[in-house]
């Protein structure tokens, strides 16, 4: 299992790495290589040139604003998990985070990788849908900003154009009284869930006023549960959950079987999880 | 810990039964150990193979020029160029033989087959050219026999032109007294039982590193059993046995699955010396995920006959083994004959009617794996014990209380001939409840309130056949092994045996062994293990005989060794043999401490100053013992019954689960075992081979398992995202508790304890998610109990209008 | 380092505070530079996929997986592995290692490395509770010790008893 040849190179400048990765068509961006370096040693992934961009000045900061978060492209999970204005500007970074691999897989893989990799299993994509974050890109054609929900388009497929890096990503600020959820179910501590939810919940006296809900592990892409959405407004603890999950599971009808686990069941599984979602955010409404 | 030790060493008795720290330990903490891969030698190669990407094919052509071309590429080999190589002996007669060639020639039978090998300037450069190789070869695709099934159905595709179907063996011994009770009994049923497809999976992949210097042949393997290796090798190589030299270093864990000699084994030597160089090559994940055995996947159909007090009257089994291709060797066989023969488990019951059968398919050989067969076993007769006690209202409990062998009843013929020589099958379940009862309330109490989680209880009390044989399973070796003792000119003490370390510390037993046997310190014992050139002769450690076979050969050895040093001491002393006593390491007359002699001057007088020898005494301490336990029998008696272990372990094991039932995750909240291998030797090894096994055995009750296309026999796994090895985050709480009810004819009274460990948890954890989801009546058949396969049960269990009042 | 791209680059790497300067093929894995160039077999490969943690070294002061990264990418960085942990004077084990050997939290050794190096990462301060312990302990697959010795000989280690002075087993 050890990768074919390519050419590796580290630019200083963002131009620079847009420049190279222009030049080639089969160059690739290496941020942390959690992702990409598993493929190559499977010699699942064609490569050619390697730009990576861990050497730019300025591409590993994490700022924090009354405005959000901005995680540049060469920020670690592991940094963004521990930055403590970022996780309370958005609470939902740091609950995903959690979630994401294992502390050694934190330390290398970057926020920015996460969403630029777009594994439908992800939780990252996700919470970028869910908190209407945008992703700003530089390539040959100049710099753009893509919202998150354009963002996505299938597995491992990205609205990126050939030879765009990502720069950064901007989370918006969490409005103070909606709580984030960030649920999953996953075979093993650390795996890619087998079905996950982004649950963003305003709740008051006792029951859910409105919510976004985005779906992960359950279809090609970051999957916005709509029906449920609506379901779940005006619910409180104890009233029935059958519309509910009706909803939901009609929001995920075309989600994917794999061996972990068949269609049907992460259907339920984000049933089971947006009702869960929605009792964790009243009780959490409730201890306020 | 009480201990019953051997008579003839219980005197000097101090490091037996003490959890002596492990002499092993420093090397792998400091990283210094030398496991295969470390092996570095100047002018080494390496070498990749290729393998099929087909699960069934015939090879039309392989183009290997652009391989051959590449920069750093020494040699391409195919099957064609290794003619000269004898093909795998097919030593067992009752099985279709495969006539397995080192390399595949024109037929690949399973994904991951090998069928050409590259040997280039480093494992990079390797792996480029055995793609070049992989996009040159062209195959002509025959249709894929992915399960038993297709298999066996009559139009089926045959794997070997030179059988008439793909069925490799069926045993079938009638049994009228079973058929009998069928009549009598008030109630039967049916059922199908399963367990999947699953890998011993040691953390060090398979590794071999070839040197051909000196005319000789040196091959460091990672493998549980260097001897047959070497025994392998220079017949299929055509090389005196002399000269080819077999070393096990460090070896980074087996699970049985290192117990076969693999073409690799065979093909890299071969090419170190065609090419006259050293070549290594280290299996790399993706290749030893379908290249090294798998194995337990089993069905088993069955059919019960009891009565309304919950009275098993008989069980008809019949146990069908998925061998994969059964290209392996040893051949992969033996595993469903030991699930059939130890079914029975701990339990009073003999009315067994057994068919034993092997069927070939096009995935990889199934071979060993820790548990050999008796996991698949327990599950089904926990779960037939389970349904029983469903069925008549009988209490679990109560039902096993009644068919658990009771103390007197040793020994206790089992209904394939194995015989029980001791063991504490209803003390032990006994021993356990208390824990389990209470860590059941416990469990209770933390659900309490939440409706949608469901708290049960399994068990299961089964046997471990110690130290089985050979013959059975590889048709040619027998079951002995083998130590050699040495005392040198300064006292110390040399033992070598024909065992294997793997991990578990035998190497730190057999100096506790030697320690006490000849009364010395551990730390004055040195352990030579894993080298053909420096040990005797043996098989090598699998089939939980580590402990017991060294035990057998080192006090064999020891008692001969002592006899001699006893005369020379006598001699020394001027004093009659047998006034002769060892006390802390001295020599004396019994009743007066001095004068006294050491064992460097007994060692001296032996090699060196041979001049003091009493008359008729050889020079030399060194003595050897080739043990063979009394008990283990190769052949079958008339009946077409065989005692075919040493002797048998046996355990009682508890899951407490909890159950989220909207979600069908299952979660492990206590698992209690109690475990008797007779005399422990060193109780932190016993309770780390248990913890090991009981989290293998989980592996295989929940998340474990090769799946494989149903249309293409195309794995569906590549790597450990797709194959869920277990982190400690999934590992429970375990308490172990002992008892020792040693063998009466075995040495010290030890039986092994390597396997056991790996039995209980499909049928205890299938048992309490049956328990905690009774109010549906699921009733689990096979493993592993994924959340998925809970929501199922659960939503046919609705859809048939079972389950609570009220729930969901 | 300029935007050329090359398939062969020197780098500067600091082995257990050794310096070395090499000249290395592009695709080279830190895994197997450390084990092959730099010659420190006590870093394990498992996997080569970033799931079995056997290759776990530290990096720049952190655990990470040196099977998911290249040669390339460590230059100029600090690496520690498990050859580092022992004092190299003395020979003396670190506390961690010694309760790994008190506990029997080994068998076969082989995943052993990659535990230790992951321990050593980290502040215990941090990830002292149970589940935290738990938590940080998955990233590394152990097939040989069923974990539960593992836990406990971390247990030992970082009891804060242990910090004082006092010894924990016998
Ligand atoms: C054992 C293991 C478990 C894991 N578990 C999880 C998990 O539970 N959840 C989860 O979400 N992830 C998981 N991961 C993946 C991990 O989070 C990765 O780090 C992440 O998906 C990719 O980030 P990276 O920085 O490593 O990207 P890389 O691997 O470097 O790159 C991934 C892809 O994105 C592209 N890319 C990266 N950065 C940019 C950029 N700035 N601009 C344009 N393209 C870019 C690359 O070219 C490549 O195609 C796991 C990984 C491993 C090995
Ligand atoms: S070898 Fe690197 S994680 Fe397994
Ligand atoms: S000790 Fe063998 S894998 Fe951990």
């Amino acid at each position: 299992m050890k990768p074919a040849p390519f050419a590796y190179c580290r630019p200083d400048s963002v131009a620079e790495a847009v420049e190279v990765l222009a030049s080639s068509e089969s160059s690739r961006v290496l941020a942390g290589g959690q992702s990409l370096i598993p493929a190559m040693n499977f010699r699942l992934t064609d490569v050619s040139v390697l730009v990576d961009i861990r050497a730019i000045a300025g591409l590993d900061s994490v700022t924090v604003d009354a405005d959000g978060v901005t995680v540049g492209a060469a920020a670690t999970q592991s940094r963004v998990l521990a930055d403590a204005g970022a996780a309370r500007a958005v609470p939902g970074l740091r609950a995903a985070l959690r979630h994401v691999g294992h502390l050694q897989i934190r330390n290398r893989g970057t926020v920015c990788g996460s969403l630029a990799h777009a594994d439908p299993a992800a939780e990252l994509p996700a919470l970028a849908v869910a908190t209407d974050a945008r992703i700003r890109v530089t390539g040959p054609g100049g710099r753009r900003e893509i919202a998150a929900r354009d963002f996505f388009c299938g597995p491992f497929w990205t609205a990126l154009e050939d030879g765009e890096l990502v720069t950064e990503a901007w989370f918006p600020a969490t409005r103070p009284d909606s709580v984030t959820v960030v649920d999953e179910l996953a075979r093993r501590a650390g795996d890619f869930a087998v079905a996950g939810l982004v649950a963003m919940i305003d709740a008051s006296d006792g029951a859910v006023r409105t919510s976004r809900l985005v779906g992960f592990g359950v279809g090609g892409a970051p999957l916005r549960l709509g029906s449920a959405e609506a379901a779940l407004a005006g619910w409180s603890a104890g009233r029935p959950t059958a519309d509910i999950e009706q909803a939901a599971a009609a929001d995920c009808a075309d989600a994917f079987d794999d061996i972990h686990a068949t269609s049907w069941y992460r259907r339920e599984a984000v049933a089971a999880l947006v009702l869960r979602a929605a009792r964790t955010a009243l009780a959490a409404k409730e201890q306020l | 810990m009480s201990l019953d030790i051997d008579p003839r060493i219980r005197h000097r008795t101090r490091h037996i039964g003490r959890s002596v720290p492990r002499r092993e330990d420093r090397g792998p903490l400091t990283g210094a150990s030398r496991y295969v891969a470390d092996i570095k030698i100047g002018g080494m190669l390496e070498a990749a193979f290729v393998r099929s990407v087909e699960a069934h094919a015939r090879i039309v052509s392989i183009d290997t020029s652009q391989a051959e071309a590449l920069d750093g590429v020494e040699a391409v080999f195919v099957a064609a160029d290794l003619a000269d190589v004898k093909s795998f002996p097919d030593y067992i007669s009752y099985i279709g033989s495969v006539r397995q060639r080192p390399l595949a020639s024109d037929r690949v039978r399973y994904v991951g087959a090998a069928y050409a090998a590259v040997v280039a300037s480093d494992r990079y450069v390797a792996e480029d050219a055995a793609a070049l190789v992989a996009a040159g070869t062209v195959y002509e695709p025959l249709a894929a026999v992915a399960d038993l099934d297709q298999a066996m159905a009559p139009d089926a595709v045959r794997l070997f032109d030179h059988w008439d179907s793909n069925i490799s063996v069926d045993v079938n011994p009638s049994r009228p007294e079973v058929d009998r009770a069928f009549a009598e009994a008030d109630h039967t049923f049916a059922e199908t039982y399963t367990s999947q497809r699953q890998t011993g999976l040691p953390m060090e992949t398979r590794g071999v590193v070839a040197d051909p210097s000196d005319g000789n042949l040196t091959v460091w393997t990672s493998t549980q059993s260097p001897h047959m290796v070497r025994t392998a090798v220079a017949l299929m190589l055509g090389v005196p046995e002399p000269q080819v030299r077999v070393i096990h270093p460090t070896v980074g864990g087996g699970f049985g699955t290192k117990t076969h000699t693999y073409p690799e084994d065979v093909v890299v030597p071969w090419m170190a010396r065609r090419l006259g160089r050293p070549v290594r090559w280290i299996e790399d994940r993706a290749e030893n995920l379908v290249a090294s055995a798998h194995a337990r996947e089993q069905r088993h159909d069955v059919e019960v006959a009891y009565d309304d007090d919950g009275t098993i009257r008989a069980v008809r089994c019949t146990s069908i083994l998925d061998m994969g291709s059964g290209e392996i060797f040893m051949p992969g066989t033996a595993p469903v004959f030991v699930t059939n023969a130890c079914i029975t488990g701990g339990y009073d019951f003999a009315n067994m009617a057994a068919r034993t059968v092997g069927v070939v398919t096009n995935k990889t050989p199934s071979g060993a794996y820790r548990g050999f067969g008796i996991p698949e076993g327990a599950f089904v007769m926990e779960r037939i014990i389970d349904r029983v006690a469903r069925l008549t209202g009988t209490d679990r409990v109560e039902l096993r209380r009644r068919m658990l062998l009771r103390p007197g009843q040793t020994p206790y013929v089992m209904h394939g001939g194995g015989r029980l020589d001791s063991g504490s099958h209803r003390q032990s379940f006994e021993q356990a409840l208390p824990d389990a009862l209470a860590a059941l309330a416990r469990a209770r109490a933390r659900h309490a309130g939440d409706d949608d989680v469901r708290v049960g209880v399994g068990y299961c009390n089964y046997v471990e056949p110690t130290s089985p044989s050979y013959h059975l399973t590889t048709g040619h070796w027998g079951g002995h092994d083998s130590a050699t003792v040495r005392v040198d000119p300064d006292g110390s003490v040399r033992v070598a045996a024909g065992l294997s370390a793997m991990g578990q510390g035998a190497e730190t037993v057999a100096a506790q062994l030697a320690a006490d046997a000849l009364g010395v310190l551990p730390e004055q014992v040195t352990v030579v293990l894993g080298d053909t050139e420096r040990a005797p002769y043996g098989l090598g450690s699998w089939g939980s005989r580590g402990a017991m076979m060294l035990a057998g050969g080192v006090l064999m050895a020891s008692e001969r060794l002592m006899d001699k040093a006893r005369r020379i001491a006598a001699h020394l002393l001027e004093a009659d043999d047998s006034d002769i006593v060892l006390t802390d390491g001295a020599f004396h007359v019994a009743g007066s401490p001095a004068p006294s002699v050491s064992w460097a001057e007994v060692g001296t007088t032996a090699w060196v100053r041979t001049v003091d020898l009493p008359e008729g005494v050889e020079a030399g301490l060194e003595t050897s013992g080739f043990y063979h336990p009394e008990n283990l029998k190769h052949h079958l008696d008339a009946d077409g019954r065989i005692n075919a272990a040493a002797s048998w372990a046996n355990g009682t094991h508890i899951a407490i689960v909890s159950v989220r039932v909207s979600t069908g995750e299952v979660s492990v909240e206590d698992y209690i075992v109690v475990h008797d291998c007779g005399t422990v030797i060193n109780p932190a090894l016993v309770d780390g081979q248990v913890h090991g096994g009981v989290v293998q055995g989980l592996a295989g009750a929940l998340y474990e398992h090769f799946q494989y296309d149903p249309d293409t026999a195309q794995p569906k796994f590549s790597s450990f995202m797709d194959y869920l090895v277990p982190t400690c985050a999934e590992t429970p709480p375990m308490t172990v508790g002992h008892r020792e009810s040693p063998p009466p004819d075995q040495p010290l009274g030890v039986k092994g304890c390597g396997e056991g460990g790996t039995v209980g948890p499909p049928a205890a954890v299938a048992g309490a998610v049956s328990d905690a989801l009774a109010d549906w009546d699921i009733d689990l058949t096979a493993c592993p109990v994924t959340p998925v396969a809970v929501r199922a049960a659960v939503r046919a269990a609705e859809t048939a209008g079972r389950g609570p009042r009220g729930s969901r | 380092m300029t935007s050329e791209a090359l398939t062969e680059v020197a780098v500067g790497i600091t082995v257990n505070g050794r310096l070395s300067r090499h000249r290395v093929p592009a695709r080279l894995l830190l895994s197997d530079y450390i084990r092959d160039v730099a010659g420190l077999t006590g870093t394990h490969v498992g996997c080569e996929h970033g799931y079995c943690g056997s290759c776990t070294v530290i990096v720049d002061g952190d655990a990470v997986r040196s099977c998911l990264m290249l040669a390339a990418q460590a230059d100029g960085a600090e690496i520690r592995t498990v050859e580092d942990l022992a004092d190299s004077a003395t020979g003396a084990l670190s506390p961690m290692q010694q309760a790994f050997h008190d506990h029997h939290a080994l068998q076969c050794g082989f995943c052993t490395a990659g535990f230790l190096m992951t321990l050593e990462s980290v502040d215990p301060a941090e990830w002292r509770s149970p589940e935290r312990t738990v938590e940080l302990l998955s990233g590394n697959l152990c097939r040989c010790t069923g974990y539960q010795n593992i836990t406990e000989a971390v247990a030992a280690a970082w009891s804060t008893n242990h910090e004082e002075g006092g010894t924990q087993h016998g």
